[in-house]
């Protein structure tokens, strides 16, 4: 059944990639690198990795003994032989040569490889076999994961399916597996922007893995390494830690690639192996290996084994920081070795013979290690070389097959952790078991099943020195026994790890009664099904936190939350079979001791340098790729494929004014929308160029806010870039209209380039209105509009400046204050970026205003304070703080004479306060003067006369003057007498009690006169 | 950044984290506010501070006990505010410090008690200092300031928070007084003007009652705010409050109310004795009182030209400005007591070219009309008692006590 569906799936698959293959294919590069990414993938989802892996391996071993591997299709043999020599040719032979054969090679392997994918499903035999073997010990897990298990792959067939047209690299890094698949979610976001990582050593990887497919893989690790400092936590420390980390990773990047070249070895010397089809076997191997731990594996693991080992790494002290150390770093590793053997064997190789040659050597110098001391055998060869690595005290230097058979005997019992960890038994048992499925595996694995054991506990040991307590176990299943689906018991197993990871790196965990020890709550699985379905690897962490930045409420709508704990069931699936085959790989490699540590640090330095070299190359090699998977990526940005891509279509289609959503359900447009409200935005400026290269071509403006639109939704990630920082020149408007007339209309949508007037007839405009003799309500609308269109495109010069002085200055002459008002702020912000214009006249205007309109003190002591020694020395401004002075004094005399000297239109201010001085004066004039006052002298004082007071010479006494300011006392309740001579007193002691302020003859009821639209048509016409 | 060991700095941080579970557990405020105080640069903090920045996973130290993870919601922003703080990225570590102050007052809100007050308000302490630094930051960047006023809307959410009945409502004047130093320093006093509504019209909790420190700040600010309406006999009673109940040994804090109570009190025509001026170091306004003494109006126009930026910075200027009417009411009186000394009889009639002549003795240059109207304003303020007669162009002044004093009382206005 099993079988079937995997059948299914690999055909379907099949498909897909031959679709790909045949989309892509003038690239014969390109091609190759599809197919075998799709092999690597395949490998990835069949739980048969074990059988993959197994057959990987068999391969050699079948080609040697050509005896047990029945149950494997020869097409493997085919395979392996096909590709095989003629990689052997490229190895042996010259550069040019390989040039010649990988061409072949391409074309060749197209179809290995899917004989491979037939194969994988053959070997669904002999996993189900395995997995039943095992089923008794993981009885929960292995029985969902069956059924369940065709699920997701279909699930990822059908997202896929969509995607296929955009680029065949994204569409094989999705396929790359479950993690990959979670990894693209969060690629985009995580690892291009954020801030933190540039410092640390893990981006160089990453920027080199980046173009490839696998680099998914790497995505994974460095998000599960990093995800829970998105924020940037991580940054600064990290260099220093990861240097350690590195040289670590370093060595065991060429231990694990000196192993995998020994098994290879035997195979080269009988059946004339090249490097080649090391590749070709390294790649089932690790990705069937790796990549399936990680799907499953890093969920767990990279998360609660990564503070440990950062924390012990340095001392290199505790027992399980070596290896947790060395997990990860394998786990990186692996990633890398797969990477390595993308670009360097898959692509540049052909391109670039120079890089094939890092393997190469490596190789030829594995073989030199390896050929003397195994002239006689092929599988016992393979043994011995690795079995160098780990006698020392199976720490870093213990060889990646077994660490990798370690890790998972150390974690299994957590993932699936109904199997207590310390059962040697059960696991020989389960061993023997799959050593019986598995016929290849017999005669190795039987005689070594003792030895086996000692490596599960030394395992453990390196973990945390000895077996864990029996209490533990029991508690483990005790909380086990809580959940009531697997889904729980999946975030339970979660969380018990973190508590026994936790335990052990305190030390608690032999110290502390776990029979007492509470149970946890049983965390909720819906929550974790989110968090699955987002990403498998912070489950663990964020399962209980939810302020983590990776977080993200768009989650809670994606379609397929159940995809997850699927998956991971699948893969615990795999994990369970790969468990059993590496076991015995472990066994293997455990038996004799060999002798190439002499050759291991060469190794390394070749290494090292050859993957110095590789970046580079790659580098700039996978720019291209780079890109386009980007952009690709920015679709299915964060998670969930198929949902974002039809989300992106939605918007596009959305924004451009369609409205054919037809295959999309309405709900769900509504929640994107809504949800793109809170999405913020950021840096992936990969993407902007992708978007603006894609529009930039259209002058339609939809197009162009769709842009932004979908912009700011595609940066989503790590909250570093806010709305504010999308870049609205993209929208700025280009105006082309040439009209110089236009009358000011308030947008409601967005402006029309056609009606906007671009800056040189704008110039023209402002002098048009500035010369124009039309009355203020004309002016101040063509103003207006001219000030609109230098918004809309966004300029703010000199010219910008001019508008709003000019549209300032005829504001108040006709005392429009409002519109003065706007000007003014306009000016002030204008000002303050440094563009010229009458700084000084404005300020003066600013002074005077604050003085006259608002009776604040602190406002004015702080434009006061603000104002610079130059400025105090200008006329304009002194006059202002002078008047100033004379209001705050109440000085009468000072603040009319201020007024006839007023500069610019300080005067059309103060015109603002002349009422409330003047009554304040007469008020004042009534009470000290007695008894009385000739009104010549007041009209004289309060700069009564005729019309415009500033126009007229002091103390002369005109007659309009006079009878102004008598009707003027009048109005204000004053009691004048005429003296003897006939001249007008006022009799002060009579006025001091009946003086009034009347109500001003054009109050309105709205407080401003000056929106009384007939009232402004008679003052302001001319 | 050298560390000792990764192992060290994880010891670092988990006595940290018990540290904190421990204060909440035990209550024990005094060592739980500790763990807050970024600014007090405590070597245990800061090695704190360190260990993370060299230990990157701390959350999942939170995360890994149920003792810690309980509060992983206040101690993760915690932590990383402390580590952008120590890697002196202020704007970061106030953004953080933020989140975590919001968990925090979360929490609080929880607690029946009172009980974690002390470490509330240096937490509210932290978060101002924070952004004004952060401000700092984001200034010299070229970007505008704004975590100011983002920690001054947080303190309002706590201020709402302690405000109620209840025990916690003795915080709430701690948290005013906060909320007035950034209501100051960002220029929008009139924001103080509802958290005052809603400390003084409160019946439930008397004023009295609040810790003094907090009362005396409280009356420093309010002070200032009334020197700013020109309010001052209230600006005068609120200052002398604080000045009364302050610490004596403070002497920066007496200077600081000093420094707005002498010009109050001038304006209400009580002068200062010099060595108080020289005691607080005020002696800005040593002219000011001199030229009230003496009615010399060229004296205070130059002591005001002189310090003109600091008193414009500190909001007396306007005040002291004021103080004219005064020195021309001193200026008249003098020539009142010549004249008084040459001719008894005529004493009280002041021609109006006897006062201009003064005035240019002392380089003032004053036209009749201008003197005249100084004239005016001054019996119309009851500076001084009498009237002007424009026909003979002189000062006639009461018979009876016609320079009054002000006692206490503001010039009418």
């Amino acid at each position: 059944m099993k079988g079937f569906l995997r059948d299914d799936d690999v055909m379907m698959n099949q498909a897909t990639n031959t679709q790909t293959l045949a989309s892509v294919d003038p690239n014969s590069v390109e091609n190759r690198y599809v197919v075998n990414a799709s092999q690597g993938q395949t490998s990835l989802y069949v739980p048969t990795t074990t059988g993959s892996e197994a057959a990987s391996w068999n391969m050699y071993r079948v080609d040697n003994n050509s005896a047990e591997n029945g149950s494997f299709s020869s097409s493997i043999h085919h395979h392996v032989h096909h590709s095989e020599p003629s990689s052997r040719t490229v190895q042996d032979g010259s550069n040019a040569a390989s040039l010649a054969t990988s061409s072949s090679l391409g074309a060749t392997n197209a179809q290995p490889d899917y004989s491979s994918y037939t194969s994988y499903s053959n070997s669904a035999g002999p996993y189900s076999h395995g997995s039943t073997g095992y089923q008794g010990y993981y009885s929960g897990y292995q029985q969902q994961p069956n059924p369940s298990y065709s699920q997701p792959v279909g699930a990822y067939q059908n997202t896929g399916a969509p995607y296929q047209p955009i680029s065949s690299f994204q569409n094989t890094g999705f396929y790359a597996g479950p993690t990959s698949y979670s990894s693209t979610y969060y690629n985009p976001g995580d690892y291009q922007t954020a801030g933190g990582y540039p410092s640390s050593s893990y981006t160089n990887q990453t920027t080199t893995w980046n173009g490839d497919n696998y680099a998914n893989y790497t995505t994974h690790h460095q998000y599960s390494n990093y995800a829970p400092d998105t924020s940037g936590a991580y940054a600064a420390g990290n260099a220093s830690a990861n240097s350690l980390h590195y040289q670590q990773h370093y060595k065991q990047w060429a231990d694990y690639y000196n192993q995998t070249e020994v098994i290879c070895a035997p195979g080269t010397e009988n059946l004339s192996v090249a490097s080649a089809s090391t590749q070709l076997a390294q790649v089932p191997g690790v990705s069937s290996g790796y990549p399936t731990s990680n799907s499953q594996a890093p969920t767990s693991f990279a998360p609660s084994w990564r503070p440990e080992s950062s924390s012990s790494q340095t001392p290199l002290s505790q027992h399980g920081a070596p290896v947790t150390g060395a997990y990860d770093s394998y786990r990186t590793h692996g990633a890398p070795s797969f990477q390595n053997q993308h670009p360097s064997p898959v692509q540049p190789h052909f391109v670039k013979p120079l890089d094939s040659k890092s393997p190469y050597s490596n190789f030829q110098e594995q073989q030199k290690t390896a050929c003397p001391q195994l002239p006689n055998l092929q599988h016992p060869v393979s043994q011995p070389a690795p079995q160098n690595y780990q006698p020392p005290a199976q720490t870093v230097q213990s060889s990646e097959l077994q660490r990798v058979g370690k890790l998972q005997i150390q974690t299994n019992p957590r993932i699936a952790s109904n199997l207590p960890l310390g059962l040697p038994k059960l696991e020989k048992e389960g061993l023997s078991n799959s050593a019986i499925a598995k016929p290849a595996y017999i005669s190795v694995a039987q005689p070594k099943s003792s030895e086996k054991v000692l490596s599960n506990d030394a395992a453990d040991s390196v973990f945390k020195a000895g077996v864990f307590p029996k209490s533990l176990k029991n508690y483990v299943q005790r909380a086990l026994a809580q959940c009531k689906d697997e889904k729980q018991s999946a975030a339970c197993q979660e969380i018990m790890k973190e508590i026994i990871t936790k335990a052990t790196s305190d030390g608690t965990i032999h110290t502390r009664d776990w029979d007492a020890e509470p149970l946890f709550p049983i965390p909720n699985t819906d929550m974790a099904d989110k968090n699955n379905s987002q990403n498998p690897t912070p489950v663990s962490l964020f399962s209980k936190y939810k302020n983590s930045p990776a977080k993200r409420s768009r989650s809670r709508w994606e379609p397929l939350p159940e995809e997850k704990p699927v998956d991971r069931l699948g893969s615990l699936n795999n994990y369970a079979a790969k468990y059993s085959s590496r076991v015995h790989l472990n066994e293997e490699d455990q038996k004799p001791t060999g002798a190439n540590s002499e050759g291991k640090s060469d190794v390394m330095k070749k290494f090292r340098f050859i993957q110095m070299e590789q970046k580079s190359a790659s580098k700039t090699g996978q720019r291209q790729v780079k890109r386009q998977r980007l952009a690709d990526a920015s679709a299915a940005d964060n998670g969930d494929v198929s949902s974002d891509s039809d989300k992106e279509q939605n918007l596009t289609a959305y924004y451009s004014g369609a409205i054919a959503l037809a295959n999309t359900p309405e709900e769900r447009k509504r929640r994107e929308n809504r949800s793109k409200r809170f999405e913020k935005v950021q840096g992936n400026r990969a993407e902007n160029n992708h978007f603006k290269a894609k529009n930039a071509v259209t002058g339609n403006l939809y197009a162009r806010r769709t842009t932004a639109l979908v912009l700011s939704k595609s940066f989503e990630d790590g909250g570093s870039r806010a709305v504010e920082d999308i870049d609205w020149d993209s929208l700025t408007v280009k105006g082309t209209c040439q009209e110089i007339e236009k009358r000011y209309l308030r947008l409601t949508s967005a402006p029309d380039p056609s009606t906007v007037r671009p800056e040189e007839v704008l110039e023209k405009a402002l002098l048009m209105v500035q010369n124009c003799q039309k009355n203020y309500l004309y002016k101040c609308d063509q103003l207006k509009s001219i000030r609109q269109d230098l918004t809309v495109q966004r300029i703010r010069n000199q010219l910008t400046v001019k508008v709003y002085e000019t549209h300032a200055r005829f504001a108040l002459e006709v005392g429009d204050l409002p519109e003065y008002n706007q000007c003014q702020s306009q000016l002030k912000i204008l000002y303050a970026e440094g563009i010229g214009g009458c700084h000084m006249e404005f300020a003066a205007y600013n002074l005077l205003c604050v003085i006259m309109h608002s009776n604040n003190n602190r406002d004015l002591l702080s434009s006061m304070s603000r104002l610079s020694d130059e400025a105090k020395k200008d006329q304009a401004v002194q006059h202002a703080l002078a008047v100033r002075a004379a209001v705050t004094s109440g000085n009468y005399v000072m603040f009319f004479r201020l007024y006839k000297t007023s500069p610019n239109l300080n005067a059309c201010l103060m015109d603002l306060y002349v009422e409330k001085m003047r009554y304040k004066a007469v008020s004042c004039m009534s009470r000290s003067y007695r008894p009385q006052v000739p009104v010549s002298y007041i009209a004289q004082v309060l700069g009564f006369g005729s019309g415009m007071p500033p126009n007229e010479g002091c103390g002369e006494k005109d007659s309009d003057g006079l009878d102004d300011c008598v009707e003027w006392l009048k109005a204000h309740g004053a009691s004048l007498v005429a003296d003897s001579n006939g001249e007008m007193q006022l009799d002060s002691k009579a006025s001091s009690s009946t003086l009034y302020m009347p109500d001003p003859e054009d109050a309105v009821a709205h407080g401003d006169a000056s929106l009384a639209v007939n009232d402004f048509w008679t003052r302001t016409s001319s | 950044m050298a560390y000792p060991s990764m192992g060290e700095a994880h010891r670092r941080i988990t006595d940290y984290l018990n540290n904190f579970s421990d204060a909440v557990s035990y209550q024990d405020v005094a060592s739980l506010a500790q763990l807050f105080s970024f600014s007090s640069n405590s070597p245990p903090l800061l090695s704190v501070a360190d260990a993370l920045n060299f230990f990157q996973d701390a959350n999942r130290l939170i995360k890994q006990s149920e003792k810690f993870s309980q509060y992983g919601e206040i101690l993760a922003p915690l932590f990383r505010s402390l580590q952008s703080y120590r890697t002196g990225n202020l704007v970061d570590a106030y953004h953080a410090f933020e989140k975590f102050a919001n968990a925090f007052i979360q929490e609080f809100r929880n607690w029946e008690s009172a009980w974690a007050l002390e470490a509330l308000y240096v937490i509210a302490y932290e978060i101002r200092v924070l952004a004004e630094r952060a401000d700092r930051e984001l200034a010299s960047n070229g970007k505008s300031p704004e975590k100011l006023k983002g920690a001054g809307s947080f303190l309002m959410k706590v201020f709402g928070v302690l405000a109620g009945k209840g025990p916690k409502r003795v915080g709430a004047l701690y948290v005013t007084c906060q909320l007035f130093k950034i209501y100051f320093k960002l220029g929008t006093v009139h924001l103080c003007r509802s958290v005052i509504r809603s400390i003084e019209t409160a019946r439930i909790f008397d004023f009295e009652e609040f810790p003094r420190r907090d009362k005396v700040t409280y009356m420093y600010y309010t002070g200032r705010l009334e020197v700013f309406n020109e309010n001052f006999p209230a600006a005068d009673h609120k200052l002398s409050y604080a000045l009364t109940h302050c610490n004596p040994l403070r002497e920066a804090n007496i200077r600081m109310i000093l420094k707005y109570l002498i010009p109050v009190k001038l304006s209400l025509g009580i002068l200062p004795e010099t060595s108080l001026l020289e005691k607080y170091n005020l002696l800005e306004y040593n002219n000011v009182v001199q030229a009230l003494k003496r009615g010399d109006l060229r004296l205070l126009r130059h002591a005001l030209q002189e310090h003109e930026d600091q008193f414009l910075r500190s909001g007396v200027y306007l005040v002291l400005e004021k103080l004219e009417l005064q020195v021309y009411q001193r200026l008249v009186k003098k020539i009142y007591f010549i004249q008084k000394q040459k001719d008894p009889s005529k004493a009280h009639q002041l021609k109006l070219e006897v006062i201009v002549k003064a005035l240019k003795w002392l380089e003032m240059d004053m036209d009749l009309d201008e003197v005249e109207c100084i004239m005016t304003i001054l019996i119309y303020k009851n500076l001084v008692k009498g009237y002007f007669a424009h026909k003979s162009k002189v000062v006639v002044l009461s018979k009876q006590d016609p320079f009054p004093k002000l006692n206490g009382k503001p010039v009418n206005s």
